[in-house]
């Protein structure tokens, strides 16, 4: 791909077919993963909980679904995922009540925000026609473009292993026959869209 | 009623908005979120994004602890590692 550019009030680039193929199959595995962990917030029970006494989901006691409704949002435990964790993380550190109070009251919305985003970014990469346009983001929809990048590459990142610097800085050097050389260059490709992105502001 | 949360404010030790550093998010970006977010200068957010970088996290801003939590909500979905704590004092 070549920089982002400015023309005005778009930032603009030429992403070639595979890159539009390649964003948008990463954006999907994002949503995906993000989406997959809400349906159990949504249950209200999750995997290890449920009450075998209450009405099970039939969905037509009025006092279940009530009931439901006075249920905090959300999950309370951190998500197992590296990526995950690191795309929902903990808002206190030595505390785990309030974190898993802060969980359950916020984690729905990021999720959404997240997907969101994600959506935007999935809307203007169509536009493109497979790579036979211009990528175009107008400059008040920049945000969800950086922030979505940000999360592919928090969740790459995670799959990679680098929860340092020295890490980021192996991973550079990676000779063509390592295994994570692919998504190595992936996750560079990324930096360099989001770093490019930026500079066009 | 507004008085009494004035005065209530008032006894509450300030909360703190943490961001910590990570290897992961470009520091252009950094700057860019809290110029964004917060409104920051150029120059506060650059030397707040340093600051982070350098020493491993830094007080990005400071308030009551429900204005933190949404400051921290915010800081996650930009994808920053931020966390709460009440200030110790140096904020």
């Amino acid at each position: 791909m070549r920089k982002f550019r400015r023309q005005g009030i778009v930032i603009t680039t030429q992403l070639s077919p595979d890159e539009v193929m390649l964003l948008q199959s990463l954006i999907a595995q994002l949503v995906e993963m993000i989406g997959e962990d809400e349906t159990d917030g949504a249950d209200g029970d999750g995997p290890t909980g449920g009450d075998p006494t209450a009405p099970g989901g039939s969905g037509d006691d009025p006092f279940a679904v009530w009931a439901k409704e006075f249920e905090p949002p959300g999950t309370t435990a951190p998500p197992d995922d590296p990526a995950l964790q690191r795309l929902f993380p903990e808002a206190y550190r030595d505390d785990p009540e309030a974190a898993a109070d802060f969980r359950r009251f916020t984690e729905r919305s990021l999720r959404d925000k997240k997907v969101a985003d994600a959506q935007v970014a999935l809307q203007h990469l169509a536009m493109t026609d497979q790579g036979r346009q211009e990528l175009r983001i107008p400059k008040d929809e920049v945000d969800p473009w950086l922030r979505t990048l940000t999360s592919l590459r928090l969740a790459v990142a995670a799959r990679l292993g680098i929860d340092d610097a020295d890490v980021a800085e192996q991973l550079a050097d990676l000779p063509d026959e390592d295994p994570r050389a692919w998504l190595a260059s992936v996750y560079d490709w990324l930096g360099f869209a989001q770093e490019t992105l930026l500079a066009a502001l | 009623m507004e008085e009494r949360a004035d005065a209530q404010q008032l006894e509450q030790t300030p909360w703190v908005t943490i961001v910590w550093d990570d290897p992961v998010n470009l520091m252009s970006y950094v700057t860019h979120v809290f110029r964004t977010y917060f409104g920051y200068s150029k120059t506060k957010a650059h030397r707040l994004m340093m600051r982070v970088h350098l020493e491993g996290k830094a007080i990005v801003s400071s308030g009551t602890r429900e204005e933190m939590e949404r400051d921290v909500a915010a800081m996650h979905e930009y994808g920053l590692w931020a966390t709460l704590e009440k200030s110790d004092g140096e904020a």
